[in-house]
């Protein structure tokens, strides 16, 4: 997971969310289907993926999807 | 395969064609690895029933309605993927954070008007952990424990009267997190006991409440599930883990599957590889693995299963690609084979495609297919099942028979929420039936059936060939073994080399086919006359007038031979009390008795007659040694 983009196709291929480059900066509640269970999911789907954890407060308080990447990729 | 699966979701999710190709979904669930059903079920989760359910009329809905203490969220996809493995297709109604209390109490609350088939109510152990004060014993989790059971009881009540679905309640797992928390082991285990008394009370609710079904989770967190993750309970309040969340919505699909009629009634099983190991018309009935040995003891405990729920009601049948009569023989008489002839309603034994003979016993039955579940170990007949007949539901048990009884009971194919008196007796009356046709003569009593049976004793010197399976007799034979010498080849070997010593080998055969070799007589020449060392016999042959007429034999060729007399000696065992009077019901004085052992003679005066349903054949191939 190097770019935003894979970040991207992995919210669409993975969670099914009609997300696209361009919502990367939208906050999430605004993004068509995005709840809460989404972020576990990914959570959990991210610490298989790279075999590390991110620590989950930091996640929930992530505004947007940009700085969930930047989380992952920091 | 299972990638082919994989991409071709992920293509219908890509091209937003799952709705249209929704009828394709169950079968590239059922071709999915396990590990990403979960990621099915995100993708599922999006789709609008509504719109799936106009495109396809055909497709059964089922509403549940998911309340409960933490965040239940993560249930949702998982409901939907297990739902749509059985072709179900999932109404969730969602109700807000911990409201289960209202939810189940009100009649007028969304949950109840939403008159869901299923309605679940999550519970997990924060509804306990939340209430307790700080510093608290393992009394004051009991008593809130105590005090939560009580108010579930009366909310089922309450929900039992105003709606007209299921309520499904399930046991509280005890994380260590908690339990953890009282450092000395008195009071620890008094807080195990205590949630224990919880969670039975809870089970018990079951029994009250007609409307109500508990589900256990204590054989799903022994699979190795996972209960809780502390940091999804405390961050996201979601206190039970996905993971546990996905196999309790396995359970529930089920549930669902049962509560609108699909439970399956027939399993129909391959034979070869699936009920026991190895091939029936190249390695023979003494060549299969039934019982005994690694491979040996899986399969014996995959028939013990299928026998299970034969006795509850489920109609067994079996597709196998053999000849009939072999099948049968083993079924009737293998000595090991926990599942037997009549525990089957029905067994295809053929050299026709799968597909063909399933229908036919659909049709013998008048069973839909759609009640049956396939079990076997080919992928080629499983995949050919699941292409001709898309409504059985296929087993794979695969390569590892220790695996197959988990393969077949992961689905709960036959869950129902009662077994009745007619569920069980339900196989016997389709046995009766089939009985009826296939034996059109009811016998009088049972010389009737000895005669009918057509038994033929071979009786003669054992070949070389025959000593593994004479050896393997002596080992494993217990009921009908006089002495229970046992014999490894090697000993058996030395007896044969001796000259005093003959070893008669028995073979029967009746109008069901051959048994082979069923048992042994051992004798050994002496001045004084002719001892018999041992006599043993195979169960599955007992009482058939085999014995008696092996006897006579022994007896008419010792008089023959001018012996003075037969010595005969019977050394009791646990399991060999049967055979006791063998030798003195057949005209055997006791010599000699103690503890260890009984010794008779016989004088050869008067000999047992060969009984007239027997036809005795002896010596009729000499020994070529």
């Amino acid at each position: 997971m190097t770019t935003i983009d894979e970040f991207i196709a992995l919210l669409r291929d993975e969670l099914g969310l009609e997300v696209t480059a361009d919502d990367a900066g939208r906050r999430l509640d605004e993004l068509p289907g995005w709840d809460s269970v989404h972020l576990l999911w990914m959570v959990a789907h991210m610490e298989e993926a790279t075999d590390r954890q991110v620590p989950l407060p930091a996640l929930l308080e992530a505004p947007n999807i940009e700085e969930l990447f930047a989380l992952y990729a920091a | 395969m299972s990638t082919a699966a994989q991409d071709r979701l992920r293509e219908l999710h890509r091209g937003r064609e799952l709705v249209a190709s929704y009828p394709e979904v169950p079968a590239l669930l059922a071709e999915l690895p396990e590990e990403r059903l979960g990621w099915a079920g995100q993708l599922l989760a999006r789709l609008d029933p509504d719109e799936v359910l106009a495109a396809h009329p055909g497709v059964t809905a089922v509403t549940v309605a998911v309340t409960g203490h933490g965040t239940l969220n993560p249930l949702v996809p998982a409901l939907t993927a297990e739902l749509a493995r059985h072709g179900l297709l999932l109404r969730p109604v969602t109700s807000s954070f911990d409201s289960y209390v209202a939810d189940l109490s009100d009649p007028g609350s969304a949950l109840a008007a939403a008159n869901a088939d299923l309605t679940l109510c999550v519970l997990d152990p924060m509804i306990v952990f939340d209430e307790i004060p700080v510093p608290w014993s393992a009394d004051d989790a009991a008593k809130t424990l105590a005090g939560k059971v009580q108010l579930l009881d009366w909310l089922a009540g309450q929900a039992g009267g105003h709606g007209s679905g299921t309520l499904v309640y399930n046991t509280l797992p005890l994380p260590r997190r908690f339990a953890a928390q009282l450092v000395d082991h008195r009071s620890r285990a008094r807080l195990g006991a205590a949630w224990r008394t919880g969670n039975a009370d809870l089970l018990a609710l079951a029994e009250r409440h007609p409307g109500l079904v508990v589900l256990d989770l204590d054989p799903l967190l022994a699979e190795g599930v996972g209960a809780d993750d502390a940091r999804l309970s405390v961050y996201a309040k979601a206190h039970l883990r996905p993971e546990l969340l996905a196999a309790y919505a396995r359970q529930v699909a089920h549930l669902a599957r049962h509560q609108l009629g699909r439970t399956k009634k027939v399993l129909a099983l391959d034979l070869d590889g699936t009920v026991w190991g190895g091939v029936l018309g190249e390695d023979g009935p003494d060549g299969i693995e039934v019982a005994g040995g690694y491979r040996g003891d899986a399969f014996q405990a995959f028939q013990r299963t299928v026998r299970q729920l034969g006795a509850q009601g489920v109609l067994v049948t079996a597709v196998s690609k053999n000849d009939l009569e072999p099948v049968r023989e083993v079924l009737r008489t293998h000595p090991e084979l926990a599942l037997r002839e009549e525990d089957f309603v029905r067994v295809s034994a053929n050299w026709e495609p799968k597909p063909g003979n399933l229908c036919e016993t659909a049709a013998v039955l008048n069973v839909g297919l759609d009640s049956f579940v396939f079990v076997d170990d080919s992928p080629y007949e499983c995949g050919l099942v699941r292409r001709e007949l898309p409504e059985v539901a296929v087993v794979a048990v695969g390569e590892d028979p220790a695996g197959h009884v988990a393969r077949l009971l992961a689905d709960g194919w036959f869950d129902v929420r009662e077994v009745t008196a007619d569920d069980r007796a339900r196989p016997g009356r389709y046995r009766d039936e089939r009985t009826r046709a296939d034996f059109l003569h009811s016998f009088q009593s049972l010389d009737d059936y000895l005669r009918e049976l057509g038994v033929v004793v071979r009786f003669g010197p054992a070949r070389p060939r025959d000593l593994g399976r004479l050896s393997q007799l002596t080992l494993r034979t217990n009921q009908f073994n006089l002495t229970t010498d046992r014999l490894q080849p090697a000993e058996l070997d030395a007896v044969v080399a001796d000259p005093r010593r003959e070893v008669h080998a028995i073979r029967s055969a009746d109008r069901f086919g051959d048994n082979g070799i069923v048992g042994a007589v051992f004798t050994r020449r002496e001045d004084d006359g002719v001892h018999i060392d041992n006599f043993l016999l195979s169960c599955r042959v007992f009482s058939r007038g085999i014995e008696q007429a092996c006897l006579a034999a022994v007896l008419r060729a010792a008089r023959d031979g001018g012996a003075a007399a037969v010595h005969g000696t019977y050394r009791p065992t646990k399991k060999n009390a049967g055979v006791r009077d063998f030798l003195p019901r057949h005209g055997f004085l006791a010599v000699h008795e103690d503890e260890a052992a009984t010794t008779y003679r016989h004088d050869l005066a008067e000999l047992p007659e060969v009984p007239q349903y027997v036809r005795l054949v002896e010596n009729e191939e000499e020994s070529p040694r």
